[in-house]
């Protein structure tokens, strides 16, 4: 069943790729712009050598990072007060659902005069882009405790803080990382349109770059990179999100 | 008075919170906070008058708005070149999401096929591809519309495809025991079922789309409501740019809300079925 799985998978992705680079290597279709596999892989053995490759990768991390964190930073406690306060929700969402019906990529010409080309207008547009999901998530974890729980806390008389620790925030838990998850996606897009539209460096300003100069292998590898950047970022969030849930006892059929 | 407050809470907070916040920001265009904080601060007051490029304020944006609708229109036929890139993205998507989601969903063996792909594609960012899409067919309307189809074809074809693992695998028990051949089956069973997650799907490719716009028409392209945020911007002209950012806001809400109450309905549909 399984084993079936991986080998028309993997076999699909075999044949695809091989029938890419015949297609380049005979000429069938101009390799510059379809580039091919064993291209690509050479234009990336190339580049790893380069210095200047490593300084766009270190220019588009500490984008995603300091955008991405600091949206965790305020996206959580924010959208925590908002379940917890009904006033607070009232005021602040007119704000929260404005800024979720732009997408955010459109503030980048805003941004850019605020913050100028250099990297902070794109941890601003990555923060802007990952913050808005964080905040939703949170608060929809927080309103939908489950309400028996809450109840028998407090005829208990437990405290605010006990229920806030022992309840809330485990119930929250999924949640966040269904949130983080998505505002990971966001936080890629905002490093690449940023970088694509206005920038000096980044893996993204590499792909504009390349392309601009028709050099489709760099290009594909700058994708690939994204590609691998965003399966290992959910994939990183997923084993903590496991660490998080063990004490969960699992609902269903086992898996 | 308390209860008419008690009664609108949650309008009045709102309210509140939004009018607060415009009359901050045409106060620090204007000058107000400056004037104000004179004669504490003396000249350092001053820095609390921003620049009109800087910020705009939310009456020059309002008179800004009415002059490109309504006196010059000239933002009519931006809009104009934004909605058919939309409508034909969109479009497209659709009709290579859905059969490719119901594909995927129905036969096994295809879904193992195309699995690999559809995960590397979620993975990456879609824009990414944006210069490659150039490359290929140039900066014109083609590849502001194929970003717009790679960025909206994922939810669609995902959601189409979790339609078809949870039909109730009862009901097409009975339509086999009932010797319903594929074609029937798939129109009277497994098409209805999938309609509120399409839905769903399309409410989520609408938002894609959205990015798509303003990301195709940002990256080299000279119409288009993203091409007019993008010239404003070089300009400095802050409430130009404001105007199109609202515009786009508007167009999403309308979207959404709209799909949102065709979905409704179709609940509404369903539960008639059930009772």
């Amino acid at each position: 069943m399984n084993f079936e799985r991986l080998l028309i998978g993997g076999g699909t992705l075999v044949v695809f790729l091989l029938i890419w680079e015949l297609c380049a290597d005979f000429g069938a279709i101009n390799p510059l712009f379809i580039s091919s596999s064993s291209r690509i892989a050479q234009a990336g053995a190339a580049l790893v050598a380069d210095p200047d490759f490593w300084n766009d990768v270190r220019v588009s991390a500490r984008e995603f990072i300091l955008g991405y964190v600091a949206a965790i930073v305020i996206g959580v406690p924010l959208g925590l007060l908002m379940g917890t306060s009904r006033r607070l929700s009232y005021i602040v969402a007119p704000f929260v659902d404005t800024l979720n019906a732009v997408p955010r990529v459109t503030l980048l010409p805003l941004l850019i005069i605020w913050f100028g080309i250099g990297i902070w207008s794109k941890v601003a547009v990555v923060f802007l882009g990952a913050v808005i999901p964080i905040v939703i998530s949170a608060l929809s974890g927080v309103k939908t405790n489950e309400a028996r729980f809450l109840t028998m806390a407090r005829s208990f008389s437990a405290s605010r803080i006990k229920i806030f620790a022992s309840i809330i925030l485990p119930g929250m838990v999924p949640f966040i990382f269904t949130g983080l998850k998505y505002a990971a996606g966001r936080a890629l897009l905002g490093v690449v349109v940023g970088e694509l539209y206005a920038s000096t460096a980044g893996l993204g300003h590499m792909i504009a770059e390349a392309g601009n100069m028709f050099q489709t292998d760099t290009l594909f590898f700058g994708v690939l990179i994204f590609t691998a950047t965003g399966l290992v970022v959910v994939a990183l969030l997923d084993q903590l999100e496991r660490r998080f849930e063990r004490w969960r006892p699992s609902v269903g059929a086992a898996t | 008075m308390k209860r008419l407050y008690l009664a609108h809470e949650r309008a009045i907070l709102g309210a509140g919170g939004v009018v607060l916040f415009l009359v901050l920001w045409e106060g620090f265009e204007r000058g107000w906070w400056a004037e104000l904080l004179q004669p504490l601060l003396g000249p350092e007051a001053a820095r609390f008058q921003l620049k009109p490029i800087f910020i705009s304020s939310p009456t020059r944006i309002a008179r800004m708005a009415f002059d490109m609708f309504f006196v010059t229109g000239a933002i009519w036929k931006d809009l104009g070149w934004s909605n058919l890139e939309f409508a034909l993205g969109v479009a497209l998507a659709f009709a290579i999401g859905i059969p490719l989601g119901l594909a995927a969903g129905w036969y096994r063996r295809f879904n193992y096929a195309v699995e690999p792909f559809l995960a590397a594609l979620n993975a990456t960012p879609q824009v990414a591809f944006l210069p490659l899409l150039i490359l290929w067919v140039g900066t014109g309307l083609a590849s502001r519309v194929l970003i717009i189809v790679l960025l909206a074809v994922l939810p669609i074809a995902i959601s189409a495809l979790a339609a078809v693992r949870t039909v109730d695998a009862r009901l097409v028990r009975v339509a086999r025991s009932f010797s319903s051949g594929d074609a029937l089956l798939f129109r009277s069973i497994i098409l209805p079922s999938a309609v509120p997650f399409l839905l769903a799907g399309a409410r989520l490719a609408v938002g894609r789309g959205m990015i798509g716009i303003v990301v195709g028409e940002i990256y080299g392209s000279s119409a288009g409501i993203g091409a007019m945020i993008n010239q404003a911007g070089s300009r400095f002209e802050t409430d130009k740019v404001f105007v199109g950012v609202l515009t786009i806001a508007a167009a999403g809400v309308a979207l959404v809300e709209l799909i949102r109450r065709i979905e409704r309905r179709v609940d509404v549909w369903r539960s008639q079925v059930a009772a």
